[in-house]
């Protein structure tokens, strides 16, 4: 195990924070939870958000080329590599 | 009992959900005796709403505003005799109002009569592409599935329990929607993408998900309205299109801006020709679209100008230079962005809580979604800030 976060810990962090600002509270997050459709209080525009930050974070952007299908948070975090 | 408007069929059936799965049935019988209120202002967030405004005021020869926020009118004036006032989504400020001919607007609907269709309503009741969709179920006697208010999580559900058959929706809709499906999906005989330009990746997925659906996207401008619809399920149209036109629109390009000529345009130049304000780029047989001419780009289907929401952020206290860009995303196309050079010894947390503030009553698509403060905004070698979108 290393000291830098994972990717899924990233996803976590920056989705409780988009939350926060909303005045929402995250629920536990698992690698099966649902962007959209599920119970994560965030919208398409908070989706959005997350994306651009994890570019910032991570320098990977995994959608230069066009839609990779994801809806589940594991989903989203294999689409980058774990070398923060 | 009030007759019925000629272009209403009498199969037309509303269905609207709370987004609990408590649905509520409207049928014409049910719509018609509502008056129109004496200002002749009506809240367009539903169907039946909006249905019952529109027969009541073409019987009673009057003008209707279909507002689309709370506080009504603000200097609107009905004018005499039958017409319909739409008001943009109005990204900074007031919104825009723009009056239409009701004969017009049903003219331009296009649909064969098919009460087994259920459509899914996607946009705003009162958006000019809401208006059309309830219009379109309303003279082909199909049933509208609604959930007012409700997000893309309830259109979801809606579209997989009410069994939807038809929609129309803007390609950031498409792309989350199909995420909120996950893999329960209705059997959809007609998929429609429009408002914003319908990328190559989006239509494939489209078109493998609901194979059976016929697939479309429909380009129009705010003066012209719907000019052509694409069926091939290729991004753009054909480059033959520029020299033959389509469907009686004629087309060329002016420095990379798209020009039409279009019997059904309401305000022209003295020789006819229009300017779109859509860049496009000719590629082989096709030309497609890369942008505005005016820097405007699409947010989850909301036209936001990354110019006015700097001009914006520039007014804050404390804010010493800003530079909002376009970020491109593959949920909603773009989202924007901004960076802040803090005038020197201002705090950070009430320097962003005033820019929160100050971006407070723009709708949320136009404001920018990750605020970062640095050091100096970067110059382009021609001296103008680096707006272009980023990809």
């Amino acid at each position: 195990m290393s000291d830098t976060p994972t990717i899924f810990a990233i996803i976590a962090e920056e989705l409780a924070r988009i939350a926060a600002d909303k005045g929402e509270t995250l629920p536990s997050l698992t690698p099966d939870s649902l962007f959209l459709g599920g119970d994560l209080p965030i919208d398409s525009l908070d989706l959005a958000t997350l994306l651009v930050l994890l570019e910032q974070r991570t320098g990977q952007d995994p959608f230069r080329d066009g839609l990779r299908q994801f809806t589940t948070v594991g989903e989203l975090a294999a689409l980058y590599r774990e070398t923060v | 009992m009030h007759p019925r408007p000629l272009w209403l069929h009498p199969d037309v059936h509303l269905l609207e959900g709370d987004g609990d799965a408590v649905w509520r049935s409207w049928r014409w019988p049910d719509l018609m005796g509502r008056p129109l209120p004496p200002d002749g202002v009506v809240r367009a967030d539903r169907p039946s709403t909006l249905l019952a405004a529109l027969a009541a005021a073409e019987r009673e020869d009057r003008a209707l505003l279909l507002s689309r926020r709370e506080g009504g009118a603000n200097g609107w004036r009905a004018e005499p005799g039958f017409s319909i006032t739409l008001e943009s989504s109005g990204t900074t400020g007031e919104p825009k109002r723009v009056r239409h001919d009701v004969q017009r607007l049903l003219g331009r609907v296009r649909g064969r009569v098919d009460p087994s269709a259920r459509w899914l309503l996607t946009y705003e009741a009162g958006a000019f592409a809401g208006l059309q969709v309830v219009l379109t179920a309303a003279t082909t006697g199909a049933t509208l599935v609604a959930v007012p208010g409700g997000g893309v999580q309830a259109l979801a559900a809606a579209a997989r329990d009410q069994a939807v058959t038809h929609i129309s929706g803007t390609p950031s809709f498409w792309r989350a929607f199909l995420m909120a499906l996950g893999d329960g999906l209705p059997s959809l005989r007609s998929v429609t993408l429009g408002g914003e330009a319908a990328d190559q990746p989006l239509l494939d997925r489209l078109s493998a998900v609901f194979p059976s659906a016929r697939l479309r996207h429909i380009y129009a401008s705010t003066e012209a309205g719907a000019v052509f619809a694409v069926a091939d399920g290729r991004a753009g149209f054909p480059a033959v299109w520029l020299d033959q036109g389509v469907d009686g629109v004629a087309l060329r390009l002016n420095e990379g801006v798209l020009e039409l000529r279009s019997p059904r345009a309401t305000l022209a130049a003295g020789d006819g020709w229009l300017s779109t304000g859509d860049l496009v780029e000719r590629h082989g047989d096709r030309v497609l679209f890369v942008g505005r001419a005016d820097g405007v780009v699409n947010v989850g289907g909301v036209k936001v100008s990354p110019e006015a929401v700097e001009q914006r952020v520039l007014a804050v206290a404390g804010v010493a230079d800003a530079l909002v860009q376009a970020k491109a995303n593959p949920i909603t196309g773009f989202v924007l962005t901004a960076q802040i050079q803090p005038a020197p010894g201002s705090d950070e947390a009430a320097l962003r809580a005033r820019i929160r503030d100050a971006l407070a009553e723009l709708v949320p698509a136009a404001r920018p979604r990750v605020i970062t403060l640095v050091d100096h905004i970067p110059i382009s070698t021609t001296g103008k800030k680096g707006r272009k979108a980023v990809p």
